[in-house]
């Protein structure tokens, strides 16, 4: 009997070993930096962190763990692995990669109220503006490497906007307008990209001659391509001012919508646009049609999903007469924040700055196509053109901030937008006034 | 055998556990949480504010939510007609002895076993596209221009034919089991009887298979309140009212959307019970609709 208790007793706890194992956190897609020989002397780092004694390199013995917003096997990963292997044989520190995916961002909120092991996280700046808690305010440190004499103005004031101070470093600036084929555009005869409105309808009428649909749009985009003209109208406040009360009918919004419609009596969208994403833009790609307006990745996605290589250029949306603000850019980024908790803050830093500048810059821009962090790397050869107009611009447009202000409408507004570009609308002043009967 | 309690304690304590700490305590702080202002869903209880039935107002007067609803009572309901009819007709059509039982009954299950997202790109892409699309193509073999199929008009129904498409099969095995359950010897007699095959079915396989119907009536529920996948897959980039469903609602509450970094825990919470309610109502009433159910196989 008692060895049956005993029995018993052994296979409960077995048991609970196992549940409580099962249940033991894998942390995602672990990637170790892989080992490699030491080089003779540390280059990076500004501080001393505490690193134990007896090692030779700055942060002989420091362990730094990061979740990364990438999946194992992507080109951002691979690089990110291979600058953390260089950075470990540089400065002696390991960085233990968790590559958690796009949706790391479902997963850091509670981990970073937990104060769970993790030293960098890489998301979405805005996220990590204006939704993640103890995150490190870096400006000291950013200081200290004159961080502002390489990076995007635009970016980083609009962090201090959202948090008062600056709490990540931009890894994968991006930027949104109109990307185009330049070569479509020299067979229509369009010698300059259109800077207003009117160099744009001419533009248009142009490439349509030369038998190619001028502009692509799919559904995704459809609220992201109308917030443009909406901006150029209206400015951002005043988008926001309107999505949160109502009053569109009577204001340059009409004019916004009015637009678009007339850009589709005149043929000027691709056949079957709006179309379901992303079976739009890639007739750039089948060279059947010539731009669309979306976010950079847009060019990596093209080439790769009709296997070409297009001849890409950028430029930004047009100005329109009387345009409350016609200079402004999408602009966004996917950055690099350290945790409040962090012990090793300064080593985490330090390979902040040694994979966004620099070499490790440069090949995170040639290889996952895209633009560069630092500004004195060179962007992707489609992506041409979009460092420069960064740089230029005072204050980035947000993704549809003023269009998402309502969040209670922001759905069907989404979806009017794609009715817009159906030509469902006779007119802009009936989608201002379909719009106004929402707030009913 | 004399019973030895302390065994039955020790062996049940992991699962009365895990039942505890896995499902008993995320119900009773979904539920708490609903009637609280709570802005992350992990947030401590020390930063939760009561807001009475706040959250449940909030989410009824929202445009998007009631949206969302009466896209979710719209796949339940007309969904839920072509689903289970068509399994029922497929599970009657194998079982009546047809040549290739085995090989039809995998044809109509394959849908279970591929990945819902490979299902999904597949109508996405190959389906409904407005170039190459095989409707289109059939359109056109018609004579006819060709069709959005993916418009705002049509968007909605092009999601749910295609989540019909991949759950009839589901359905069909559950209706096969029972009509296989069914002695032969009743229908048997009713041939001898001169009865026909329309007759059999209407008073012999349909009153017997009142319990299956039951059981799949409920799992359908579950099924359609805790769509989400398909949404996703035919909105992908932001969620557009068209497809959204409470799920995605909810998911874009408590997370965020692209763009969107307000999150609302306890509205999230609210939506959760409410959904968790009406499940719990369907059964009830399946229940009773379905009560009496004194012979069945």
């Amino acid at each position: 009997m008692k060895m049956k208790k005993l029995m018993a007793l052994l296979l409960a706890a077995v048991m609970v070993l196992a549940m409580l194992a099962g249940c033991s956190s894998d942390g995602g897609n672990e990637t170790k930096a892989p080992e490699t020989d030491p080089p003779a002397e540390s280059k990076t780092g500004t501080e001393e962190s505490k690193a134990p004694e007896g090692g030779d390199k700055k942060y002989e013995g420091v362990e730094l763990t990061m979740w990364s917003m990438w999946s194992t096997g992507e080109p951002q990963a691979n690089v990110i692995s291979e600058a953390a292997a260089a950075f470990e044989a540089e400065t002696g520190a390991k960085v233990n990669i968790e590559f958690k995916g796009r949706d790391v961002n479902k997963v850091l909120s509670a981990s970073l109220e937990a104060k769970e092991k993790i030293d960098i996280i890489e998301d979405d700046y805005q996220r990590i503006a204006n939704t993640y808690p103890n995150i490190l305010d870096l400006t000291d440190m950013a200081k200290a490497v004159n961080y502002d004499s390489w990076s995007y103005a635009c970016l980083n004031n609009q962090v201090i906007e959202w948090v008062g101070h600056l709490n990540s470093i931009v890894e994968q600036p991006q930027i949104g307008g109109f990307f185009y084929d330049k070569t479509a555009f020299e067979n229509a005869q369009v010698t300059s990209a259109p800077a207003t409105w009117a160099e744009f309808l001419d533009a248009c009428q142009k490439i349509k001659d030369s038998g190619v649909g001028p502009i692509a749009q799919d559904d995704a985009y459809c609220d992201f391509a109308f917030y443009h003209t909406l901006v150029r109208y209206l400015g951002e406040e005043k988008i926001a001012e309107l999505d949160k009360n109502g009053g569109w009918s009577g204001t340059k919004a009409e004019q916004a919508a009015q637009d678009i419609i007339d850009l589709i009596n005149k043929g000027y969208f691709v056949d079957g646009a709006p179309d379901a994403y992303p079976a739009s833009q890639n007739k750039i790609g089948f060279g059947l049609a010539a731009m669309v307006i979306c976010g950079n990745y847009v060019t990596a996605e093209v080439d790769g999903n009709t296997d070409t290589q297009v001849n890409w250029g950028f430029c930004n949306y047009p100005a329109v007469d009387g345009g409350a603000d016609n200079s402004s850019v999408y602009g966004g980024a996917n950055s690099l924040a350290i945790t409040e908790y962090s012990e090793n803050a300064q080593a985490a830093f330090d390979f902040i700055i040694f994979l966004t500048t620099g070499e490790w810059d440069q090949k995170m821009a040639t290889e996952a196509k895209q633009i560069p962090a630092d500004t004195r790397n060179k962007a992707y050869p489609s992506l041409e053109g979009s460092v420069e107009a960064l740089q230029a611009a005072e204050k980035p447009m947000t993704w549809c901030a003023g269009l998402h202000e309502n969040a209670d409408l922001k759905d069907t507004i989404k979806s009017m937008c794609v009715e817009l570009f159906e030509g469902k609308y006779a007119d802009g002043a009936a989608f201002c006034a379909a719009l106004d009967a929402l707030y009913k | 055998m004399k019973k030895n309690k302390a065994m039955i304690f020790w062996f049940s304590l992991p699962a009365v556990l895990s039942l505890l700490i896995m499902f008993v305590y995320p119900v009773c702080r979904t539920v708490l949480m609903s009637f609280f202002q709570v802005e992350s869903v992990t947030a401590t209880m020390a930063d939760w504010s009561f807001y009475g039935l706040g959250n449940y107002l909030k989410i009824f007067k929202s445009a998007s939510f009631l949206t969302s609803m009466r896209n979710m009572l719209l796949i339940w309901f007309v969904g839920g007609i072509i689903t289970l009819a068509l399994a029922m007709l497929m599970s009657v059509v194998v079982t009546s002895g047809i040549r290739g039982k085995k090989f039809f009954r995998a044809v109509i299950y394959l849908p279970n076993i591929i990945s819902a997202v490979a299902l999904a790109t597949m109508w996405i892409q190959y389906i409904f596209n407005y170039d190459y699309g095989l409707l289109n193509e059939i359109v056109q073999l018609f004579g006819g221009e060709k069709i959005k199929w993916l418009g705002t008009d049509l968007k909605f129904w092009a999601m749910t034919g295609s989540f019909v498409f991949g759950s009839v099969g589901y359905y069909m095995l559950i209706y096969i089991s029972g009509i296989e359950g069914i002695p032969q010897d009743l229908y048997e007699a009713a041939t001898i009887d001169g009865a026909g095959k329309v007759s059999q079915f209407t008073r012999i396989t349909l009153p017997l298979l009142k319990g299956v119907i039951k059981t799949s009536l409920t799992f359908w529920s579950i099924n359609t309140t805790t769509f989400f996948l398909w949404t996703k897959m035919f909105s992908p980039i932001d969620t557009e009212s068209s497809t959204i469903v409470p799920v995605i609602y909810l998911y874009d509450m408590v997370f965020g959307g692209k763009g969107i970094t307000q999150r609302d825990a306890g509205a999230g919470a609210a939506v959760g019970v409410v959904l968790t309610l009406i499940i719990i109502a369907v059964y009830l009433v399946t229940e009773w609709l379905f009560k009496g159910n004194d012979l069945e196989y």
